[in-house]
This record gives structure tokens, sequence and C-alpha cells, in this order.
């Protein structure tokens, strides 16, 4: 067989290659951003995640939808412009949260007992659905963002609270109000996570009194807005080939 | 000849494989936590701990056992190491061996961060409930805001038992007593599991046609519209209505289900009650102090003023929960960590007891090998090479009295 040559004799043998192709891609492309997204959330969301004592109604509603739209966004960009796939931010979603999981359960409760009730993974399906959603729908870089990009921040705090509730029933203990979301926080001791580094319940919406976590979501729903635009063009960046030379080929 | 030095280089590759491989059969506990490299002026001048009890040494799974003491926030406390405005009284044990039930400080519950005053000296109890079997370091430990983590003395105790019996019961203000190790596990993993089905299905949905080579030629070629069907735009909407439906649905069961929840409770706890400590009648003036390298013993030149009106004596130098002693004045009967506990390690050139009005000049020298174990004599390596601690004095009844010492500290080194 020559270089000139095709390396498939037929059109079965061609499909066969090509779904070959597929798989391999997506087997890369998922482990891939599994490694980048998560190091990225780990840096950036942190301790928002990590533990049930910084799910607050205020900075985690607002930081966590804020860092985790970026992979997301620059994903949707390349599969979208490149092979118009509108699965990009589920596919990410799903590399982190695996990710997620694998750590949290092999190293925070097997390698340092914190109890995997402490220190569940953030839900970010819901955001991530809608998002490739109204991007297959609208096929618009705008749209997406805007329609998406909000409802990827108002739907965070939402799609949380089924899992995250239970933990904020009020307990009575030693003479302190806590949840019991403070409470694992206290029991389960952390050497170097000191109380005072948690950055929950600070701000200034308190015009708002008890309804702020909404109030949150909409500022983190506008704020992902910015950052899926951000996002999106370093996606549509690394997708171009301008830098790959026909000749090489 | 490159035959042979090609041979040694082969071999040379070899027996570093084997031994980097060799190295991960070996691999010991890691069960200190750095209290020895803490820069020593940080545990010389910050907090003082001192009266120290361990109340058991060994202690079964969901038993119980008590960590208290006092600690004085130094007043020289130096200037590189933010104030502890925003502490928090935490224990040093490696995660959650055991669980922390309870801590106070002069009697108060101290789940939140405090703020603590120069100079005054405080109460403190730590309650832990054991939960993991195995040999632990618990240490003292406060957590300051700026200036990281003071770690205090720490001593070993062992836990016996299995951690598959630990439970953790807990009473809502519902009325609802839950075990805390295990509450919510299995709604988490409901959730999570569904949500992540779902979004396998549309990556499914996705993958079950043809990826990338065919579509990246229809891009090209200008067809990307004729990628997505009429189909593929109704299970998109129907994904997206079913996961806001999903979503608000379990929104609403939700706050059906648990309608009293709280936000998470934060904030400083201000003041904290602090302990009266009998007043120092015994007046210390430190003329100068030097560490003498090579025999692992500090030395102070100290006048000592008695306006007491009982004779007094010098029985221990504490710095750093190291403590020296004299045992002509001072034995440990609290069962203190023997590696931070010096019981011959107090000298004092004059230590007849100090009459009332009396004033006293004497040479005290504080050696042990713990100067180096604890590496405190890295103090001349410090930015602030200042040494500070706290002297006791007894009188013949036993009562005792606490003075604070802090001074430069010049190194010899021969």
């Amino acid at each position: 067989m020559s270089a000139s040559q095709s390396a498939v004799r037929s059109r079965a043998e061609a499909v066969k290659v090509s779904r070959t192709f597929d798989w391999l891609i997506l087997f890369t492309l998922f482990f891939v951003v599994l490694g980048g997204y998560h190091i990225h959330y780990m840096l950036t969301g942190g301790d928002w995640d990590f533990w049930t004592d910084w799910k607050d109604r205020r900075l985690w509603v607002t930081v966590a939808p804020i860092v985790s739209i970026t992979f997301p966004a620059a994903v949707q960009a390349c599969l979208w412009y490149r092979y118009r796939l509108p699965f990009g931010a589920v596919v990410c979603i799903l590399g982190l949260l695996l990710g997620e999981w694998i750590n949290r359960y092999l190293n925070f409760w097997g390698w340092t007992y914190f109890p995997v009730n402490f220190c569940f993974p953030s839900n970010l399906f819901p955001g991530a659905i809608v998002l490739d959603a109204v991007l297959l729908l609208s096929g618009s870089l705008t749209v997406t963002a805007v329609v998406g990009g909000l409802a990827y921040g108002l739907l965070f705090y939402p799609g949380n609270w089924p899992i995250i509730a239970p933990l904020h029933v009020p307990v009575e203990y030693n003479g302190m109000m806590m949840t019991l979301a403070d409470l694992q926080g206290y029991h389960y001791v952390r050497t170097g996570t000191p109380e005072y580094i948690r950055m929950v319940e600070k701000g200034t919406l308190r015009t708002f009194g008890k309804d702020v976590a909404p109030v949150s979501a909409f500022f983190s729903g506008f704020v992902s807005i910015i950052i899926y635009f951000l996002w999106h063009f370093f996606g549509k960046w690394f997708a171009q080939t301008t830098f790959v030379s026909s000749e090489d080929f | 000849m490159k035959i042979l030095k090609d041979k040694v280089a082969k071999l040379s590759f070899v027996a570093l494989l084997i031994t980097m491989t060799a190295a991960m059969f070996y691999a010991p506990t890691a069960s200190a936590h750095g209290e020895k490299s803490q820069a020593a002026f940080m545990r010389m001048r910050t907090i003082h701990w001192f009266d120290l009890n361990w109340s058991k040494d060994e202690v079964a799974v969901n038993d119980t056992m008590t960590l208290t003491g006092k600690f004085y926030v130094f007043q020289g406390w130096p200037e590189t190491v933010d104030k502890p405005e925003v502490s928090f009284l935490n224990v040093g044990i490696p995660g959650p061996v055991f669980i922390r039930a309870g801590s106070w400080i002069g009697g108060q519950l101290v789940p939140r961060s405090v703020s603590l005053e120069l100079g005054e000296t405080y109460e403190f109890k730590v309650l832990l409930k054991a939960r993991r079997p195995g040999d632990w370091h618990v240490h003292a430990m406060m957590n300051v805001q700026g200036g990281g983590p003071i770690i205090g003395p720490g001593k070993w105790v062992t836990v016996t038992g299995s951690m598959s019996n630990f439970v953790n019961p807990v009473t809502t203000l519902t009325g609802e007593t839950i075990d805390l190790e295990h509450y919510n596990l299995d709604n988490t993993y409901f959730w999570h599991g569904l949500w992540y089905a779902i979004g396998l299905l549309w990556v499914a949905y996705w993958a079950r046609k043809p990826l990338f080579i065919p579509r990246s030629i229809a891009v090209e070629s200008g067809k990307a519209n004729t990628l997505i069907t009429a189909l593929d735009r109704k299970v998109t909407l129907g994904f997206a209505v079913g996961t806001i439906a999903i979503v608000a649905a379990s929104m609403g069961s939700t706050n059906d289900k648990y309608p009293i929840t709280t936000p998470l409770q934060a904030g400083l706890l201000r003041g904290m009650k602090t302990i009266e400590l009998p007043v120092a009648t015994v007046k210390v003036k430190v003329e100068d102090a030097t560490y003498r390298v090579p025999g692992r013993a500090m030395q102070m030149t100290l006048t000592l003023t008695n306006n007491g009106d009982s004779a007094v004596r010098l029985g221990e130098f504490n710095t750093a929960g190291v403590r020296f002693l004299d045992p002509a004045v001072s034995e440990d009967e609290s069962g203190y960590p023997d590696d931070l506990l010096a019981e011959e390690g107090l000298t004092v050139s004059d230590n007849s007891p100090l009459a009332p009005g009396q004033s006293r000049t004497v040479q005290v020298t504080a050696s042990d090998a713990a100067w180096e174990v604890y590496r405190l004599a890295d103090l001349i390596y410090d930015p602030d090479s200042r040494f500070a601690g706290l002297l006791f004095f007894y009188d013949a009844s036993g009562n005792r009295q606490m003075v604070t010492v802090d001074a430069p500290l010049i190194p010899t080194f021969i």
C-alpha cells in the first residue's frame, strides 16, 4: 500500500474506523477535560465545593456557577463550531463530577475519613443540560451566553437544595443554635481549615432578609454570562486549525 | 572501553530503578503535625500553653476524653505575626480520628472564632469522642488568622475498637434524632446518581450517531445545519423542560419535607472570660540570656526581687511547651509527655528560698536535648531573635505564681 492509498477499502470499513475514532476521541476528551477542569474547579471553587458547612446561600451560590461555567463554555465552542455537537457542557460536568466523586471517596473518605455526607461535591448538571439545550435550540453564541449563562447561575441553588436542605435543619448544641452542616464542620476536625477562613454569609444583601439566595443566584447568573463569553472565545481559539500546516499531511 | 562504559551506565540505571522500586515498600505512617518545624519564636512568643492534662492515654471508639489546660496570650506578641483578634481553638490531630464533641474557653462553647486579648490567660477544655482506632498525637492548637496554626504540646493517645461501630447521634430542633455519621448519605447518592444518569443519557443520545469525522466533514462543507434534525430539537426541548421540571418539583417536595431550615451560622465571639491568676509578687529582670549551641543549654542571668510576704523558689521554666523543672522544687504529676518534660532540666545557681523583700541575681540554666529535638535552638535563625517563656515560683505552701520573661537571646558557638 502506498502512502497515497486509503487505509480503508470499503464504506463499511470507513464507518467502522470512524466509529473507532469517535470512541477514542470521546474517551480522550472526557479524561482530558476531567483532569483540567477538576484542577481548575478545585483551585477556584475549592472549599465551597468540599464542605457542607461552606455551602451557604450567598457565596457558594455566587462563586460556584461563575467558576464552573468556564470549561463548559470552552468545550461547547469547540464541539459546536467544529462538529455541531451540543453536549460540551454536560460532558464537562460528567468528567468533573466523576473526578470529584473519586477524589471525595478515595481521598477525603478513604485516606482521611471525612464522612461522605460532609464532603460531597455540588450538583452542576441542571445548569449544564439547559446550557447545552439552549445552544442547540438557538444555535447562537449570544443567546446561549445570555439565556444559558443566566439559567446556569439560577438553577444551581435549587438544583442542590434537595441534597443540602436536610443539613440545614437546626439543632441546639450546648446552648447554641446551629445547622447540622455547621455541626459537621465543628465535629469533624480539620486542623488546616479553621472556622474563620469559612467565607459564608458575608456580604451586604441584608435588605433582602432571608430571601437572599435568589438575589445571589441572579448575580451569579449575570457574571456567568460574562464568563461564558470569555471562555467561549478561549474554546473557539483553541479549536482553530490555522496553526496546523497542511504540508504536514 | 565504550562497551564497558555503556554497561556501567546500564547497570547504574537498573540499580537506580531497583532502589526507587524498593523505596515504595517502605512507607512509614506520617504522624507528625509539623510542630517541630514551626518557627521557634512563634512557639515561644505567642500562645503559652500550661497546666495541660489529657484525661486518658487509651480510649475506646465512642468513648470520650478531655484535653484541658490554660493558655497565656503573650503580651510581647511578635510584630511579624498578626494579633489573635480572630482565632479558633482547635486540636491538632490527623483528621477526624476523634470528633470534637465540644470546646470551651472560659466555660463558653466556642464552635466559632474568638477574639483574644494580649496579656490575658484563658482556661480551655476540648471534649473529644474517639472515632478511628490507632495511636494518635493529640495537640492543643490555636489557629490565628494571619498567623497560621500555633500548635501546642501533643501527647500520644491510643484509640481502640472498630470505626464501623462509631455513632454520632444528634437530636434536631424539629425533634428528630439522627446519626450524623451517615445522615443524608442515601439522599446525596440518589440525587447525584439521578443527575449523572440524565447527563449520560444526554451524551448517549448524541453518541449513538456518528460523531467527529463525518460531522467535521459536513461542517467543513457547509452542511452544518443538516446535522440537527427535528427529532434532535424535540429531544433537546424535552431534556430542557424535564430538567427544569425536576428541579422545580424536587425543590418543592424538599421544602415540604423540611419546612424548617436555617442558614449556616457564622460570626466572631468576643469578650471571652479570662482567668485571674494570683498577682505575681516576684519581679524578674533578665540581665542577659545566651544559648550555648554545643551544650544545648540556655543560660539566663536573672535578678529576682520578692515583693511578697512569703519566701519563694524558682521551680519551672516553660517555653514552647517544653517544661524545665528543678526537681527540688517542682515535680510533674500530670503525666506530661516525656519528650516535652526535662524533669531535671532547670539549674539555678542559688535556689534557696528568696525571702520577702530580698533581691538576688542568679544564673539559671535550662538544658535538655529538647532544645535540639524541638528545634528551639533554631531561634537564632528567626527574624526576631528573642526568647520568651513562663517562670513558675513556689512558696513553702505550694502556692504558685507565674512570671513571664521576654528578652534578646545571644547564641554562643564555643
